[in-house]
C-alpha cells in the first residue's frame, strides 16, 4: 500500500525536476552559446506485491529523473559585425583558463581583448592557449579564418585552438556557459575539421520555447496525474481506517 | 467464522496492488519506452458446501481473489522528435541490447550518449550492442548509422528497473530503427485513470462489505437471545 503512495510521489519529484530544468532553459533563451538540459527517466526496480497478489508479480517503485547532459542541436548564428564575436558551428569549444586555474570550454564567443591585448571571454576567462593582439592594432583589422587562424590584415598573429570531447553529455557544468571535463567525458582533444568559426557573428541559444513550452504543460500535466495517484492512495488508506466503526 | 469477512479482505488487497501499479504508471507517464502493465485477478479455488445434517449439496463458494498475473503491454509507444544525433526509437516490435553489467539486457529506451570511450552507452553508462553482440563505435562526424545497432526480438520479456527488460533474446528483429527519434511512454493517461478510479469504488465496495458483515455479527453477538 505504502509502496503506491512512494511510488506516485516519485512521479511528482521527477516532474519537478524536469519543470525546474525546462524553467531553466527558458530563462536561458537569449544565453549566447546556451545548450537546453536533457532530463531522462528511468523506472525503479520493482518489489514483491505482498499479500494480495502471487509472488510473480511485481509491483514497481515509480520513476527517477536524471540529468542526460544538454542537447547538442547547433543554434542559430545570429550576426553582429563584431570582429571580437565568434560563432562556433559544429562539435567543438573554445578552451579558456579559468580565474581558478581550471582549464573550461566554452560556446559563448563573445570575445574581448583586456588592457594588455589578451583576448578573453565576456567573464574575463582567458583563452587557452593565450591569444594576444599587437600593441595598436585596430580591432577592425581583425580577421579569423574559420579554422581559428586570426590575421592582422594579412599577417598572420595567432590560432584559436578549437577542442571536443568524447562524452560531451558527462561535462561539469562551471557555470557562465563553461564547462570543466572530468574522467568520464574524456580529455579535451583537437575538434575535426568540421567544427568551424564565423567570425562577426554568435551562436545563439538552442533553446526552442514553442517546445519548451509545450514539454512544460506536459510535465505540469503529468505531475498533476501523480499527484491524482497519491491523493486515491490517501483515499485508500482512509476508507481502510473506516473498516473499524 | 464469517468466511465472507475473509473473502472481502481478499479483495481489497488485490485492489491495493492494483493501485500499486497504476501509481507505478503514472509515475511513469513521461519515461522513455516505458511499457505500463495490465494485471489480471484469479479467483482462489471454490469449495464445495453441503449440508451438515442431511449431507445435501448446497453450491460452490468461492473463497476470495488475488492478483494472479501481470502482462507487460508491449505494444510500441507514440514516436517523439528530438532531432538529438544520439536518440533511436525502435518503429515495430523489438528490443536494444545493452551490456550492463549484471549481463546483456534490454530496453526501448534509445535515450543515448557518448561515452569517454568513443561507444554508444545508454543514460547509466552501460554499452548499447550492435548485431554482432560488440559495443558500437560513434563516427567523427558524432554520429551512429542506425543500421549498425542491433535489434532484437525478446521473448518472457520481464522487468528488472532502469527501463530494462530481461528475456530471452530470440533472432534480429525485423524493425527499423530511427534517428533523432525517442519513443515515449505507453501509458495511456486515461485509461490508467479510469482504472485507478474504478479500483479505487472497488476497494470501497470492498470496505461496505466488511462493515455490514460486522455489523451482521453485533447483532448476532448482542440481540439474538435478547428479551
Amino acid at each position: 500500500m505504502l509502496e503506491g503512495l512512494k511510488a506516485a510521489a516519485t512521479g511528482m519529484t521527477a516532474q519537478q525536476e524536469r519543470m525546474d530544468a525546462l524553467s531553466n532553459d527558458i530563462a536561458n533563451v537569449n544565453t549566447t552559446g546556451y545548450k537546453h538540459e536533457r532530463v531522462a527517466f528511468g523506472d525503479l526496480v520493482s518489489s514483491s506485491p505482498g499479500r494480495g497478489g502471487v509472488q510473480t508479480v511485481r509491483a514497481g517503485a515509480g520513476v527517477a529523473a536524471v540529468s542526460a547532459g544538454r542537447g547538442t542541436l547547433q543554434g542559430s548564428l545570429r550576426a553582429t559585425d563584431q570582429p571580437l564575436d565568434v560563432a562556433i558551428e559544429g562539435d567543438g569549444y573554445l578552451q579558456v583558463k579559468l580565474p581558478d586555474g581550471r582549464t573550461g570550454l566554452t560556446r559563448d564567443g563573445a570575445l574581448r581583448a583586456d588592457s594588455r591585448g589578451r583576448l578573453t571571454t565576456a567573464s574575463g576567462a582567458l583563452l587557452q592557449p593565450p591569444v594576444t593582439l599587437p600593441q595598436g592594432m585596430a580591432a577592425a583589422d581583425l580577421k579569423i579564418n574559420p579554422d581559428g587562424t586570426l590575421f592582422n590584415g594579412n599577417a598572420p598573429i595567432g590560432r584559436m585552438t578549437l577542442v571536443s570531447v568524447a562524452a560531451p553529455s558527462q561535462l561539469n557544468d562551471a557555470g557562465n556557459g563553461v564547462y570543466t571535463t572530468n574522467a568520464a567525458s574524456g580529455p579535451p582533444r583537437v575538434a575535426g575539421t568540421g567544427t568551424q568559426l564565423h567570425q562577426g557573428a554568435l551562436e545563439a541559444s538552442n533553446v526552442d520555447v514553442a517546445d519548451a513550452m509545450v514539454d512544460l504543460m506536459d510535465a505540469q500535466r503529468s505531475f498533476q496525474m501523480a499527484s491524482q495517484a497519491v491523493k486515491t492512495q490517501d483515499q485508500m488508506l482512509s476508507i481502510a481506517n473506516g473498516l473499524k466503526q | 467464522m464469517e468466511r465472507g469477512l475473509y473473502i472481502a479482505a481478499s479483495g481489497m488487497l488485490a485492489e491495493q496492488v492494483r493501485q500499486d501499479l497504476i501509481a507505478h504508471d503514472l509515475a511513469n507517464a513521461s519515461t522513455a519506452g516505458y511499457k505500463p502493465d495490465r494485471v489480471a485477478s484469479k479467483s482462489f479455488g471454490d469449495m464445495l458446501l453441503s449440508d451438515t445434517s442431511s449431507g445435501r449439496t448446497v453450491g460452490p463458494l468461492g473463497l476470495g481473489t488475488q492478483i494472479d498475473r501481470q502482462v507487460t503491454d508491449l505494444s510500441s509507444g507514440p514516436l517523439r522528435d528530438t532531432g538529438e544525433p544520439l536518440d533511436f526509437a525502435v518503429e515495430g516490435q523489438g528490443f536494444f541490447s545493452v551490456q550492463s553489467p549484471k549481463g546483456v539486457r534490454y530496453t526501448r529506451d534509445g535515450q543515448f550518449a557518448a561515452s569517454a570511450r568513443g561507444t554508444l552507452v545508454t543514460a547509466a553508462g552501460d554499452d548499447v550492442l550492435g548485431p554482432n553482440g560488440a559495443p558500437i563505435r560513434i563516427g567523427a562526424d558524432g554520429k551512429v548509422t542506425p543500421t549498425d545497432i542491433g535489434v532484437v526480438t525478446l521473448n518472457n520479456a520481464r522487468r528488472e528497473g532502469d527501463n530494462l527488460f530481461t528475456g530471452t533474446a530470440g533472432g534480429a528483429a525485423p524493425s527499423t530503427v530511427r534517428v533523432g527519434t525517442l519513443e515515449g511512454s505507453g501509458v495511456d493517461p486515461v485509461t490508467t485513470m479510469v482504472d485507478m478510479i474504478s479500483s479505487l469504488r472497488a476497494f470501497e465496495a470492498g470496505q461496505r462489505v466488511i462493515t455490514t458483515i460486522d455489523s451482521t455479527l453485533q447483532k448476532a453477538a448482542n440481540q439474538v437471545g435478547g428479551i
